[in-house]
């Protein structure tokens, strides 16, 4: 086993590899370093200084500012709730339609995926949708945020595409066991999709976790609000300040914009951490014999 | 060898009765055989009529002037004004070539990036090390345009960027990066890597972690080298995704994504800035939207949907595995 | 083949759906009165606070307010009418192009023929009621604003440094950018100073330091009136030496050499740092900086900032440039409110909310809970209770509804002597050159091509503006700018101007 690593190329290939991840790493990493630093900095030193990872001077201000209202908690919350029960939801749906459609055989296949194709690169737009999302009685409920997203057809089309690729031998064995066709799908595809259901549960999570327009167009009611709400209007506020404001507004400062950028993603980033123990090598081993 | 075999007809399809008998299968037959699939596919197709499809109706303010005050039905009918206004703008043909050469090297760079950097995380033995750096490298995917646009311009200001002083000392020249029509196109591919290619590096990840270990196994047995088995096993096993991913990406060749480009934009490099996305946006701001941006969107996807089953038909000549 | 039937069912369902929607009919009385507006704060105030009672019982009304993040307004607004939910009371942000057509399909109520039955509803200031007209058309009670921020906001320290003095006019402002650049205002020995600091700015007439000058030099307010005609004011000459004048800056290193490129949101950055001298802004910028220094040094803070107000041009005359002088306005949608009954009393809603008393309410706060008086101007409660805290935060946003026509709330005291005094200049220095404003004569005109073509035509003369600083384009290149502009749609723009000017007059 470990012959195929200690060739001299090899080692040098390891050493290289990791150096240059390393490298890469960091460098992704950086910038929200200075996010998280400037989170912890005072406004004249945000002001003071172009960038940097460590604050001299360190202060809580600007999360004080965040925590300081009930209803910043409560959107978390609120997203952590909504984030969770609509990837079980969506997730679910997408391998209900992902599992016949990789079946070659099914008469209508190839329309359905040609449509959902058609679905996938044109969107009806933001008025025709909130007029069914309205017409459904959805409007002002958490559904809003996690039914007209239900099915990415881009995530369905991936999905589809691994099932065709597992070796059918291994439908096959089951149904001459006499297995049903739901049956292969829960007890054979699934565990071995592993990896792949992780992955898009994690697209779907991370598609609800930042929508901000959906809670903006369908949540009157601010009780009902995400956390993207308030990450969006702290940011943009900056920006829009300039020609309209009252001349006693002052835009929010840097480190509360950069406080609230921490708070509303470091929860879903921890979320892949977490499903990194599925993307573990080997789940085929012996699956197949001969 | 799983592609030969899914193509045969099925063996299950005949389950009631011998397997040789030449009997006519009906529709009908057929579709009671596949009724529970039906059924599974059920919500998902309640879901596509109900808000993707039905709602493609209302995209008829494509060809009207949408008042929302009137609603959908009392908007005045333009017919295809909204097409002709936006293909009669001089700027049209500098708009698409920004656009499709922004899309051309985000195809030709970042996407080979992605699988390589995926290659090599595969390669590390380490598992903390891997998922350390698998984490760290999808973390930029989560900050806004908004941040990494502010971030840019601290980096690359004039005189004062740490990044403007390391390029201009390692080249040897004083360039004005962000006021360079020459530098704005690598800045927005630098972006884009910076932000998506950890991103992208997941799926191929999942892919490679379902590859037969076996195989490499009897290979190493066989003699073969690390890169051997990188191209003889590794890459034949991701090219279904691979091709999936690639086909996809060539029918999004229109989109740019607004923001990003938005925020880079400035007097002196507006030339090669503007793109289709950002176009439409400014004359959506002055006539109101959303008819100007729906037919805008009806163009991009049926430009869309023809690069996607044409590069799916070139695939099935070469004969790779495409959408279908 | 079940399956089948119940796809074909849901599919007409859906679409059955999606062609009709209805809203239920209104109560001939309004008891209570919906409003929909803006917040920029982060949360809004919740649903039935403190302030939201105490204006309950000031207009004699129950009160329902949907609170929207502004940073999505427009696309909002634009639901909601396509929704037909609408409720009585709407902020308009600003005559956007999406509400200017939805206004001339009759979505909302012309309220100039019912203002003379409430005066408390009428301006006091007639150029500023017509800038926030449409073609003559009253769509909505206006929200005031300061008519006069411009300021120049200056280095103190620097500027004693070198023994000068704030500039009067556009020459002094000259030599303070230049002494700023090669006299060595921070006393390093090193020339690492300059004098003007401008970022990036998008557009024409959007408030940016050029547009000042422009203003300054007498090209007119966006547009101005030569030979009994209305022309945009970069079609005048007073325009190009004023361009000529910052090229001036620009070629003598006299301005951050970034201009064309510096993140606006890093504005203060070099004058905090003390890279660069001169500000030209809106006078709210001072006190932003002077916090900036206090927080760095509190005992020291007072020598850094000074102000001085809009500067005089080559003429000899004071041109000022005011703001529009409002900030959107309070509409009425005629389909949520359906009879000119109701109309009226939604108005007299909206005078009671306009009186002197709801308008400390909103812009104030409650006296005694979270501020009290020192003379005319408030302090706030100190230690605050958790009820004086909700009520200054919630004061933030429910100012939105502040139309302040006739003015009436106090200012706030400022926390030391030094930012009292600077706060008392600021305000003379506004009232002052308010007297001098050149109101924009074409602010009232909504004209149908610059509906349709007005950003993308903005830009030609932006981006030939900073093109000419940067030395890719000559006096020229600029002038064929100009004649582009006029090819493109411009000459309609002009003729469609000048068609409602005299229409409306």
């Amino acid at each position: 086993m470990s012959s195929r690593y200690n060739s001299n190329a090899g080692r040098v290939f390891d050493v290289f590899n990791v150096i240059l991840l390393g490298v890469v790493g960091l460098l992704a990493l950086l910038p929200f370093l200075f996010v998280i630093g400037g989170s912890f900095a005072t406004e004249a030193e945000l002001t003071r200084r172009s960038f940097f990872l460590w604050p001299d001077q360190f202060s809580l201000a600007s999360y004080a500012a965040v925590f300081a209202t009930p209803t910043f908690l409560r959107s978390l919350a609120v997203t952590i709730g909504v984030t969770a029960v609509g990837t079980v939801i969506q997730l679910a749906i997408t391998v209900c339609m992902a599992y016949p459609l990789a079946r070659r055989a099914l008469p209508g296949r190839n329309l359905m995926l040609s449509l959902i194709v058609f679905a996938m690169v044109f969107s009806a737009g933001l008025i025709p949708t909130f007029l069914m999302v309205k017409n459904l009685g959805l409007l002002n409920s958490w559904w809003a945020l996690i039914l007209p997203a239900a099915v990415n057809p881009f995530s369905l089309i991936i999905i589809k595409n691994f099932f065709q690729e597992l070796p059918i031998e291994l439908e096959e064995a089951a149904m001459i066991d006499g297995a049903s066709e739901l049956r292969v799908l829960w007890s054979i595809l699934l565990p071995l999709s592993k990896p792949v259901l992780a992955t898009f549960a994690l697209f779907y999570a991370v598609g609800i976790w930042n929508d901000f327009m959906s809670p903006l167009l369908y949540l009157t009611d601010s009780a009902k609000w995400t956390l993207q709400m308030f990450l969006r209007q702290v940011t943009v506020a900056t920006n829009v300040a300039v020609t309209n404001a009252d001349s006693s507004y002052i835009p929010p400062a840097q480190g509360i914009k950069f406080a609230v950028v921490v708070v509303a993603t470091v929860p879903i980033l921890m979320f892949y951490p977490f499903l990194q123990k599925h993307f573990a090598k080997g789940i085929l081993i012996g699956s197949v014999k001969g | 060898m799983s592609d030969l075999l899914a193509n045969a007809a099925p063996i299950v399809a005949v389950k009631d009765g011998p397997a040789f008998l030449p009997r006519k299968v009906t529709l009908r037959a057929r579709l009671g055989q596949h009724r529970w699939l039906y059924l599974l596919l059920a919500p998902g197709v309640v879901y596509f009529v109900l808000f993707r499809f039905a709602p493609m109706w209302d995209a008829q303010i494509a060809f009207k002037d949408y008042v929302p005050f009137l609603g959908i039905g009392g908007s005045p009918w333009v017919g295809l004004r909204n097409f002709t206004d936006f293909f009669a703008n001089p700027d049209f043909f500098r708009l698409l070539f920004n656009t499709l050469i922004l899309a051309a090297l985000s195809l030709l760079i970042a996407f080979p990036l992605t699988i390589i950097m995926a290659l090599l995380l595969n390669e590390v033995r380490l598992q903390i090390y891997k998922r350390t750096v698998q984490t760290l490298v999808y973390v930029p995917h989560f900050l806004s345009w908004t941040i990494v646009a502010s971030l840019s311009y601290l980096l690359l200001a004039l005189d004062v960027g740490p990044l403007f002083h390391l390029i201009n000392a390692v080249l040897g020249t004083k360039i004005d990066f962000l006021a360079d029509p020459n530098w704005f196109r690598p800045i927005i591919v630098a972006q884009m890597i910076w932000k998506n290619t950890g991103w992208g590096t997941v799926i191929f990840l999942a892919a490679l972690a379902s590859v037969d270990q076996e195989q490499y196994e009897a290979a190493i047995i066989d003699g073969a080298g690390r890169l051997q088995r990188m191209w003889h096993i590794t890459l034949p096993n991701i090219r279904g995704v691979t091709m999936v991913l690639l086909i996809l990406q060539i029918g999004q060749i229109l989109n740019t994504g607004f923001e990003q480009i938005y925020l880079m934009t400035n007097a002196l490099n507006r030339q090669v800035a503007d793109v289709f996305d950002t176009y439409v946006y400014f004359v959506g701001i002055t006539q109101g939207a959303y008819s100007y941006s729906t037919a805008v969107g009806l163009f991009k996807a049926v430009v869309g949907v023809v690069l996607i089953f044409g590069a799916n038909w070139l695939a099935k000549r070469f004969n790779q595995a495409g959408l279908f | 083949m079940r399956t089948r039937f119940g796809i074909a069912l849901v599919v007409s369902t859906g679409l059955a759906l999606t062609a009709c929607s209805s809203s239920p009919p209104k109560a001939a009385e309004i008891s209570t009165i919906t409003i929909m507006t803006p917040f920029l704060e982060a949360q809004p105030p919740a649903a039935g606070d403190t302030v939201q009672k105490a204006l309950e019982k000031i207009t004699g009304k129950k009160i329902a307010i949907t609170w929207t993040p502004n940073s999505s307004y427009e696309d909002k607004t634009n639901i909601t009418m396509a929704s037909g939910d609408l409720p009585d009371v709407m902020v308009i942000q600003g005559k956007t192009p999406g509400f200017i057509k939805n206004a001339n399909a009759g979505a909302f109520w012309d309220l100039d023929p019912y203002l003379k039955d409430f005066p408390d509803l009428v301006s006091k200031s007639p150029a500023i009621q017509a800038n926030a007209s449409v073609n003559g058309k009253i769509f909505g009670i206006y929200r005031a604003r300061d008519a006069m921020r411009t300021a120049v906001i200056l280095r103190k320290d620097w500027l004693d440094k070198l023994g000068l003095k704030a500039p009067k006019t556009v020459e002094d402002l000259y030599n303070v950018a230049k002494a700023f650049t090669n006299d060595d205002p921070d006393g390093d020995g090193k020339k690492d100073t300059y004098g003007l600091i401008v970022p990036k700015w998008a557009g024409i007439n959007t408030a940016s330091p050029y547009d000042f000058l422009a203003t300054w030099f007498g090209a007119g307010n966006a547009w101005v009136e030569r030979n009994n005609k209305l022309v945009p004011n970069f079609t005048t000459d007073e325009w190009l030496q004023a361009n000529k004048y910052i090229k001036r800056f620009v070629d003598e290193g006299l301005i951050n050499p970034d201009y064309a490129t510096m993140d606006s949101t890093a504005w203060n950055q070099p004058f905090f740092t003390g890279k660069g001298g001169i500000i030209i802004d809106v006078q709210s910028r001072a006190t932003v900086l002077i916090d900036l220094f206090k927080t760095q040094d509190p005992k020291t803070f007072q020598n850094y900032v000074d102000i001085t107000g809009n500067l005089v041009g080559p003429s000899g005359k004071l041109v000022a440039q005011p703001t529009d002088g409002y900030s959107g306005f309070l509409a009425i949608p005629k389909s949520s409110v359906k009879t000119e009954a109701e109309l009226r009393t939604v108005l007299t809603f909206l005078s009671k909310l306009n009186s002197p008393k709801a308008a400390v309410l909103i812009n104030n706060g409650i006296e005694g809970v979270n501020f009290t008086l020192d003379g005319n101007l408030t302090v706030p409660v100190t230690p605050l209770t958790p009820q004086g805290a909700e009520v200054t935060q919630a004061v933030k946003s429910y100012a939105q509804l502040g139309m302040n026509v006739a003015g009436g709330y106090y200012l706030p005291k400022q926390a030391t002597p030094y930012e009292q005094a600077m706060f008392d200049k600021r305000m003379k220095i506004q009232t002052s050159d308010l007297t001098h404003a050149a109101y924009n004569p074409a602010a009232p005109y909504v004209s149908a091509t610059q509906i349709a073509k007005g950003a993308q035509l903005d830009n030609i003369i932006a981006d030939a503006r900073i093109q000419y600083f940067a030395g890719q384009l000559d006096e020229q290149g600029v002038r064929n700018a100009i004649k582009l502009w006029r090819s493109s749609g411009g000459d309609a723009v002009i003729s469609e101007i000048n068609a409602l000017h005299t229409k409306v007059k």
